[in-house]
């Protein structure tokens, strides 16, 4: 998140749309197709940036419409086949026991992997100059770093559907550093908002009988509101005695 | 000779021209050509811009919109406008505020409603289809449809060709463009205004989420081969006139979604044009590595 790399998510869930296409039709696991789709997705994307005048952005735009669109074409020409609504919304509660065994050991790998090298991806993304004099290699590191986020992805996938991804993977860490300066609160803040969050809202969903992964989104966003409003040293009501003194000492 | 003439006249040429006996293929075809001009010209901004994940935003905004506006009674269009818009407006109003990047805020804007949107229509058991409305429907498309698309689609073009300069300036030169005259808070927002009608405008004919490829390839593809900004305009207009009309009519033939096909054709001649380019600056640094040993 603030490497601004938030928008990449939503591409790489995007694209992972034909993956799972292609998949299905060749009999293949799901999860194989999505992170192998997902995967050459984000290489495209890079190569595109590193070979031509094109903005990231618009690298990531084209690349993940491609993929989505070319996702579609396949799904149109073998109709019945997948059902569309459950890859792009989720369906939390119909989660095969596999399915919730992958998951757990996807969060698993990722989670030993950020806290092993956490020192280390910091460094990367707030200094890439002073990375390479230590004698990281950066570039190693954001493959993997990017190999673990689309298997993140493609565990949230399956909860959430591909087009709320976005927003359990950036919204927590948004609010957290709304909140926060120092990134270890950063990052206990938005575990733990992400968590909660979770929990309500699948909660929630059983009784108002709705989506269950936009119901997490949408607690999710309304904890991000109640922080931009009322946080105590960003937010937009309560600190007007600070904020002005902050900019004041800016200025001195 | 009497051959040939017998294979044109019954064989090919009829399967050739089926798809112009139909009514909703010319329907389907006149929709694609009028909506990918304006996109087009948009897109050569957009790409110039960085702007290219607003549009990825609001056109994930508009779903609580169409669905409020289902439940209203009201037109769709105008639900869906009025979601784009406060999606823009409030992506903006919470950058001036806070030190989140704007990317990241657009994130939690757009997804945000768009939770909102599958809650609503999970709760609401609208007629409406949801499939239609990510992907769009432009084979069952109605007359009244086409025409305000057709409106929609006039209206953007015509602020873009008056206003054009204004916005170029903006875009390349904000602080020469404030030192002209001209409103730039006011021209930024208007900016998404028109994004934001054009999103709906398409929503029939492509769909949300392929309406955001509309709005970005052609501009990139013509961005890869050309410099100057009136060639890129013509160059991403014929190229997304050229792909709405083929990917419609090859859908007919293969019995594929019309959008999707669409934007495929498109990922594929950008595709082409970046491997060309890329054999070209190879070519040009040979030869020039060439013409000055050392």
């Amino acid at each position: 998140m603030l490497k601004g790399w938030s928008l990449i998510a939503d591409a790489l869930s995007h694209a992972t749309v034909p993956g799972v296409a292609v998949a299905y039709m060749a009999g293949l696991p799901f999860s194989i197709g999505a992170f192998v789709s997902g995967g050459l997705a984000a290489i495209a994307i890079l190569f595109i940036k590193q070979r031509s005048i094109l903005k990231e952005d618009v690298a990531i735009g084209i690349i993940f419409t491609s993929f989505f669109a070319f996702g579609l074409f396949l799904l149109s020409l073998s109709p019945s086949s997948v059902d569309l609504q459950r890859i792009l919304m989720g369906n939390i509660l119909a989660i095969a026991p596999w399915d919730s065994f992958q998951m757990l050991v996807i969060s698993f790998i990722t989670l030993s992997f950020l806290i092993l090298y956490w020192k280390d991806l910091l460094l990367v993304f707030f200094d890439e100059q002073q990375a390479w004099a230590v004698g990281i290699n950066p570039n190693k590191l954001k493959i993997l770093f990017f190999a673990c986020l689309s298997a993140t992805i493609l565990a949230a996938m399956q909860t959430v559907g591909a087009l709320l991804v976005i927003a359990v993977v950036v919204t927590p860490g948004a609010t957290a550093y709304l909140l926060s300066d120092k990134f270890k609160h950063i990052l206990f803040i938005s575990v733990a908002i992400g968590g909660l969050s979770s929990l309500i809202g699948t909660y929630l969903s059983y009784f108002i009988d709705g989506a269950t992964g936009a119901v997490i989104v949408c607690i999710q966003t309304i904890c991000f509101a109640i922080a931009f409003l009322f946080a105590p040293k960003q937010g937009l009501f309560m600190p007007k005695k600070q904020r002005s003194q902050g900019s004041k000492e800016q200025y001195v | 000779m009497f051959d040939l003439s017998q294979l044109f006249s019954s064989g090919t040429v009829h399967a050739l021209i089926l798809p112009f006996s139909f009514d909703f293929m010319l329907q389907a075809f006149i929709v694609v050509l009028v909506i990918s001009l304006p996109m087009a010209v948009l897109s050569c901004y957009i790409v110039l811009k960085g702007w290219s994940l607003m549009g990825d935003a609001i056109a994930h905004a508009v779903l609580p919109g169409i669905v409020l506006a289902y439940l209203l009674a009201i037109p769709l269009s105008i639900g869906a406008f009025a979601a784009g818009l406060c999606c823009a407006i409030t992506t903006g109003f919470i950058k001036e505020n806070s030190r989140l990047r704007e990317d990241t805020i657009m994130g939690i804007v757009f997804s945000g409603m768009f939770a909102i949107g599958i809650i609503l229509f999970h709760q609401a058991n609208t007629e409406l289809h949801l499939t239609h409305l990510l992907l769009g429907d432009v084979l069952g498309i109605q007359t009244s449809d086409v025409i305000e698309t057709a409106f929609l689609a006039v209206l953007v073009l015509t602020v873009l060709i008056i206003r054009g300069r204004d916005l170029m300036l903006l875009i390349f030169d904000p602080q020469q463009a404030k030192i002209t005259g001209i409103n730039v808070q006011f021209w930024h927002y208007g900016f998404q205004v028109l994004l934001a009608l054009t999103i709906v405008a398409a929503l029939h004919a492509v769909g949300m989420i392929l309406s955001v490829a509309l709005l970005i390839i052609p501009g990139a593809s013509a961005l890869l081969v050309t410099k100057q900004f009136s060639r890129m305009i013509m160059l991403s207009s014929i190229i997304a006139t050229g792909c709405s009309f083929f990917g419609v009519y090859l859908s007919f033939y293969i019995d594929s979604s019309p959008a999707a096909t669409i934007v495929l054709l498109m990922a594929l001649l950008c595709c082409s044009m970046f491997c060309f380019k890329l054999y070209a600056d190879k070519k040009l640094v040979r030869s020039e590595l060439a013409g000055h040993p050392h």
